[in-house]
């Protein structure tokens, strides 16, 4: 693969063969030309309808398909949805919770709280029940409503979680109706389940603020408790993606040459306009309402805990949902797509921007921001590995400019999980949190061997890339005090 | 022919995710090494007892690796869905469109069995082919 640096870690990919356009790719030194995850970005770039660039965020790693990090927006009217670009667990995201607590006060309770925690928030491969099982009707209204749902029953930091998360918590265009009967039944009870792999609960401090403006807007103060939550649509969600790959795979070809050619079949798609592409982007959305319902109903569940762990009552802890973003999604979004281009002044486009871990950074004055959020840009929550840190930073005018308003997601895989299971064998990584202070309860110790930080990037390193290249600027740095993994 | 686990696999080093590549001798005992890749990765360690066999019968494709991924998605609903995964697969066919094979499914014990949470079977780097003397098959699951 070759690549020609355009400035800083930014690198290109240029444009070659059945590619539409060249790559972006946002690096942590100089990429492996030999990385399968530059390959994909040169695939993804054959997608019908692409625009500008295919791009990758510094945590970019081998995924399927699209890499993980990869950016793709095309164009509303005559592009491509592709459900791998969006991925299995749709709507996988991240929520920050912040509290009026002070961490040096809850650490000899921070035992009883982690544990509180894992007894309330069921986690672990097939974790269900945290709820009574949904009706179908009941199922209907999370799907068609999102966080909103969950607030209305109770499931809350304060009243208004919902205002400030990504897209108020609900993409308006979901089609319940387009959710098959398979998904419904795989995740009709795990509404309020974490899962297990990556995904996490942490109980974390603020332990360092960069932009005392930002951290103000944003209720991080240096010594206070946070939770974070990262979880996505579960089984619902995976099975949504699952049933249209299998209806496009076979089908691609149909919709004309450029599909027909595409080099990897995980990159099946179809036109946004086409039935196959509105009945997908339908239940997509309903599956992104599903997962916001999901670490919804674990914050109300999380802050309970919080309380009854502390004999604190709720409304005491000063709990307040920071932001909530997703970081596997597709999105119709208006955009700038030329921006040096001579005329009156730059047009805006509709697109369906693609984020296959990547998050939306949405700078200062976007009033898509929330309005307490919108001097300083969007918050954008980047969750690094269980035994460093993680950092909430702001989106940025510059994202607007050259990501579609995109930045990375976390930290990025380094090693495989086989490989890190090499490596954690004879070792016990909870003793190893524990001597550094962190008090971790996991559901099999299989996990906590393939998440440890070594099996990760530092991910001080890509949120640094992003700082510097203006895509998003340093707010706060988190570290974890208690973990829940699955 | 009737294979049961556990079964031998390569494991592709696929970052994020987990992928394996099996061999064998005919098209049918890859297409078991395959199956029984996907229930060794569900049940870790644990041992898997079989208690029903059923016949699944999926068509898929185009191809023999995507009729290969429509059988492992079929098995993996099984588990997603009634939490019981394959101790022993005896193949009857995977051609063009699609694949047929007897499974002796055995019920996952969360106390027993330590693998991984695996959400779905990708289409990505599918493969199912002869190659000299023997048959290749491999999959990507996303975990």
């Amino acid at each position: 693969m070759h690549l020609r640096r355009i400035e800083g870690d930014l690198w290109e990919i240029p444009r070659e063969g059945r590619m539409k356009v060249p790559g972006r790719v946002y690096s942590v030194g100089p990429p492996a030309p030999d990385d399968p995850a530059l390959q994909q970005v040169a695939n993804v770039a054959q997608l019908p309808g692409i625009l500008r660039f295919s791009l990758a965020m510094p945590d970019i790693h081998w995924g399927y398909g699209f890499p993980i990090g990869g950016v793709a927006a095309v164009d509303a009217e005559d592009g491509a949805v592709s459900p791998g670009g969006v991925g299995y667990d749709i709507n996988c995201g991240v929520r920050v919770i912040t509290t009026g607590l002070d961490a040096g006060d809850l650490h000899p309770k921070l035992h009883a709280l982690v544990a509180q925690l894992y007894r309330d928030i069921p986690t672990g491969v097939g974790a269900s029940r945290a709820i009574p099982r949904l009706s179908a009707a009941e199922l209907d209204e999370v799907l068609a409503s999102g966080a909103r749902w969950a607030v209305r029953r109770g499931f809350a930091a304060a009243g208004d979680d919902a205002d400030r998360c990504e897209e108020g918590g609900r993409l308006a265009g979901a089609d319940p109706p387009a959710v098959s009967a398979r998904a419904r039944t795989r995740g009709a009870d795990q509404l309020g389940t974490l899962g297990s792999g990556n995904h996490f609960l942490e109980v974390d401090r603020v332990a360092e603020i960069y932009d005392p403006v930002a951290a103000e807007a944003f209720g991080l103060l240096p010594g206070r408790v946070a939770l974070q939550i990262h979880s996505g649509s579960r089984g619902l969600g995976y099975q949504v993606c699952d049933d249209f790959l299998a209806e496009l795979a076979p089908r691609v070809a149909s919709f004309g040459d450029d599909y027909a050619h595409l080099p990897d079949p995980q990159l099946a798609c179809a036109p946004i306009a086409s039935d196959e592409g509105r009945r997908y982007l339908g239940a997509m959305q309903a599956a992104a309402n599903f997962a916001w319902a999901n670490r919804q109903v674990m914050t109300g569940l999380a802050v309970r805990a919080l309380g009854h762990a502390l004999r604190v009552p709720d409304r005491d802890l000063g709990a307040r949902l920071l932001y909530d973003v997703c970081h596997n999604v597709a999105k119709l979004e208006e955009h700038v797509v030329d921006p040096g281009a001579r005329g009156p002044g730059p047009s805006t486009r509709r697109v369906l921007v693609h984020r296959k871990g990547a998050t939306r950074a949405f700078g200062p004055g976007d009033p898509r921001v929330p309005e307490a959020y919108r001097a300083v840009g969007q918050p954008v929550l980047i969750p690094g590995d269980m035994g460093r840190y993680s950092y909430v930073l702001a989106g940025t005018a510059r994202a607007m400019e050259e990501t579609f308003g995109s930045s990375c997601h976390g930290a990025g895989r380094l090693l495989s999980r086989g490989e890190a299971l090499r490596r954690a064998r004879g070792r016990s990584i909870a003793k190893e949190l524990e001597a550094k202070g962190i008090e971790v309860m996991a559901r099999a110790s299989r996990t906590l061997g393939e998440e440890m930080s070594e099996a990760y990037k530092d991910v001080a390193d890509v949120v640094g890339v992003m700082d510097r290249a203006g895509i998003s600027r340093l707010v706060a740095r988190l570290e974890p005090m208690g973990v829940i993994k699955g | 022919m009737r294979l049961a686990l556990p079964q031998p696999w390569e494991d592709l080093g696929h970052v994020a995710d987990v992928g394996v590549r099996v061999r064998g001798a005919s098209a049918e005992e890859a297409l078991a090494r395959l199956v029984l890749a996907l229930a060794g990765l569900l049940a870790g360690n644990g041992r898997v007892e079989p208690e029903r066999e059923e016949r699944l019968s999926v068509r898929g494709g185009p191809g023999r690796a995507l009729a290969a991924v429509a059988l492992l998605r079929e098995v993996l609903y099984r588990f997603a869905t009634e939490r019981i995964l394959p101790a022993a697969c005896e193949p009857v066919r995977i051609d063009e469109g699609g694949a047929e094979a007897v499974i002796a499914f055995g019920r996952w014990d969360a106390a027993r069995h330590d693998g991984a949470d695996v959400k779905a079977v990708t289409l990505h780097a599918a493969r199912f082919e002869r190659v000299g003397a023997e048959w290749i098959a491999q999959a990507v699951f996303d975990i």
